[in-house]
């Protein structure tokens, strides 16, 4: 089961960094982990550092991913990202704006993508 | 889309408007956040209202939602933004169609869509007076308390759903009339209380001291052994109490809508209230207050009778709270969040053992207490307090044959009849204080003394004599004179004669 969990977590990571290359987005790093969690996503657009949360899920009928990404996980993104930007001085040093962005993506049946969502600076 | 919406809370007894201002964004990651001091009831609202709306058959909108409660400095608490708050939403999204006219909405959302019975629907009846707003949207359960108030609309809504229908012109809500005849109201006749006066035998004295404590509103001091029967004849005074008048029932129907204790589906209050306070409730619990101050018992028994068993077993603190509003009538709370005045005009009838083990002056059975227990026993009475009560009496244990006696006694009186003779005097001291906000003889201010109290020569003689003898402090001498007043309206006299102040003197002066 938790196996399944990763293999659905990196199928919905993929589609976020499809879309994210698509609009135009620099992928800096995928999966970076600290002690604190997990940033899914580190991307670059217009000189700002955007730390991705993604939340993919296979179907609707058990909620929203919206409703997914709580007050406890946006914390928990923060202090994830900030960790990032202790430990890479020379990337934090480039930038002087950051901000968390979340992407849910739902998915049909067949493994296409039913509806993708990017929220901007949600924190 | 930004809506606003009116609803208002209270401070106390004072309403306060409050303006739900809800928005429902385009853009943004969807939430659901509550600004403007709410407190945990307020917080919780989200996931009631999100619930009703959903089992109102409306998709809940995935969307970011930011609701503002203004003035954003006054604490709010309480279930009743429920409504307005789903109201905005729907508003917001454009699903109902908002007023014309300025309205009021109020009220506890159930998960099922439906609209609880909440409290303080009167005191929004009287805001939407003061504040000139025509119509208003209550729990059809609370709606009642508002119909009391002439001059408003009073919607009383069932559920989620139907609100929906009525503001978008589907199918109307029927407003409630404004009932004039609430006042009528179902006073019933035998009131349901645990004893009758007639059930008490012996203790004819006493059964007269409580008839003119009740007759003029005045504070009673029930002292005697265990097992002679205080508790239950102030028990049965509850069934002595005449009913409400017009004015006194809106005072109290304001206290006990704020306080929530209204049943659901009844309006006006009509029966006197009786509230008896256990010894080990607190002093906020007997006075009133809190961060945002609700009404203690002396105000829940405003205009009604609040008893105080084992008087001496309450805390002194506790007691000594008692002295002001017993002598103004009102209490002042003040807390950070501001200052509140709630009514206090209540008659207090306290009972009390003499000693620790209760058989001090007893005929039968012997005190066995040291002078130095009875003492600090009596001290926990101050004279400040003491000073207040206008009728002391004893209640000595009743002769055991006469309670056996199988041959009854005719000439009881039942306390339908009492009710009748304490109702009739109240009737006389209405006529005779029309107008000046107060209702009974006890409350009357000195000025009132002078004006309305016709005293014979003879009686004021007695009276100089007794003040001089018994070294009266000047309350004591204004308040000998209110009991002589009432026992003077007990015996429809126009004046107060003699022997009606020396009736009055005999429950004053207590044997040492």
């Amino acid at each position: 089961m938790k196996q399944f969990n990763r293999l659905k977590g990196n199928q919905g990571e993929e589609m976020a960094e499809n879309y994210l290359r698509k609009r135009g987005y620099e992928i800096i790093v995928m999966n970076h982990q600290t002690r604190f969690g997990e940033v899914d996503i580190v991307a670059l657009k217009n000189g700002t550092l955007v730390f991705v949360e993604v939340k993919f899920k296979q179907t609707e009928q058990f909620g929203t991913p919206e409703e997914m990404i709580g007050k406890n996980k946006l914390n928990q993104v923060r202090r994830t990202a900030e960790m990032y930007l202790l430990t890479n001085p020379d990337i934090a040093k480039k930038f002087d704006r950051y901000q968390i962005d979340a992407i849910c993506i739902v998915g049909n049946e067949d493994n296409s993508i039913k509806r993708i969502s990017h929220y901007e600076n949600i924190y | 889309m930004l809506t606003k919406i009116l609803s208002a809370s209270h401070f106390g007894l004072e309403p306060n408007l409050i303006e739900v201002e809800v928005n429902v964004f385009k853009k943004g990651f969807p939430g659901f956040s509550i600004i403007g001091l709410p407190n945990k009831s307020i917080e919780e609202a989200k996931e009631r209202v999100k619930t009703a709306i959903l089992n109102s058959d409306i998709d809940f909108p995935n969307q970011k939602i930011v609701v503002n409660l203004a003035p954003a400095d006054i604490p709010k608490e309480g279930s009743l933004y429920d409504l307005p708050i789903a109201i905005g939403i729907l508003a917001s999204m454009e699903l109902v169609k908002m007023p014309d006219e300025k309205s009021f909405f109020y009220g506890e959302l159930s998960l099922d869509g439906g609209l609880r019975h909440t409290k303080g629907v009167f005191l929004l009846g009287l805001a939407a007076k003061q504040k000139g707003i025509k119509s208003v949207f209550v729990p059809s359960g609370s709606a009642n308390e508002a119909s009391v108030l002439s001059g408003i609309d009073v919607y009383p809504v069932k559920s989620l759903s139907e609100l929906i229908t009525h503001l978008n012109g589907i199918k109307k809500i029927e407003k409630l009339s404004h009932s004039a005849d609430s006042f009528e109201g179902p006073r019933s006749e035998d009131l349901n209380v645990e004893f009758d006066f007639a059930e008490i035998i012996g203790q004819e004295s006493a059964k007269r001291a409580m008839t003119i404590a009740m007759a003029g509103g005045h504070n009673i001091f029930m002292m005697g052994s265990p097992g002679s029967g205080k508790t239950m004849l102030a028990r049965a005074s509850a069934g002595i109490l005449p009913p409400l008048t017009d004015d006194e029932s809106l005072e109290v129907t304001k206290i006990y809508s704020v306080s929530g204790l209204i049943p659901a589906g009844e309006g006006l209050i009509h029966e006197r209230p009786f509230r008896s306070a256990h010894h080990t409730t607190s002093r906020i619990g007997l006075i009133g207050g809190g961060t945002n101050p609700h009404p203690g018992e002396i105000s829940l028994s405003h205009n009604g009778v609040l008893f105080l068993d084992e008087l001496p077993e309450f805390s002194r603190g506790t007691l000594e709270a008692l002295r002001q509003p017993l002598e103004d009538g009102v209490v002042n709370i003040t807390r950070i969040a501001g200052s509140v005045e709630f009514p206090a005009k209540f008659m207090l009838i306290a009972a009390a053992n003499p000693c620790p083990c209760g058989y001090l002056g007893d005929p039968k059975k012997e005190c066995k207490c040291t002078p130095r227990m009875i003492m600090k026993y009596q001290s926990k009475l101050s004279g400040p307090l003491m000073d207040r009560i206008d009728i002391h009496i004893n209640v000595p244990a009743v002769d055991i044959n006469k309670l056996m006696s199988t041959n009854s006694k005719p000439q009881i009186l039942n306390s339908k009849a009492v009710r009748e003779q304490v109702s009739k005097s109240r009737k006389i001291q209405e006529k005779r204080f029309k107008g000046l906000n107060v209702y009974v003889n006890a409350n009357m201010k000195n000025k009132h003394i002078k004006e309305f109290c016709n005293i014979t020569k003879e009686a004021s003689v007695l009276l100089k004599q007794a003040v001089n003898s018994y070294n009266l402090s000047a309350r004591t001498y204004f308040r000998i004179i209110k009991v002589s007043q009432t026992i003077a309206d007990l015996s429809e006299s126009k004046t107060i004669e003699h022997n009606h102040v020396a009736e009055a003197l005999q429950y004053r002066v207590r044997n040492e």
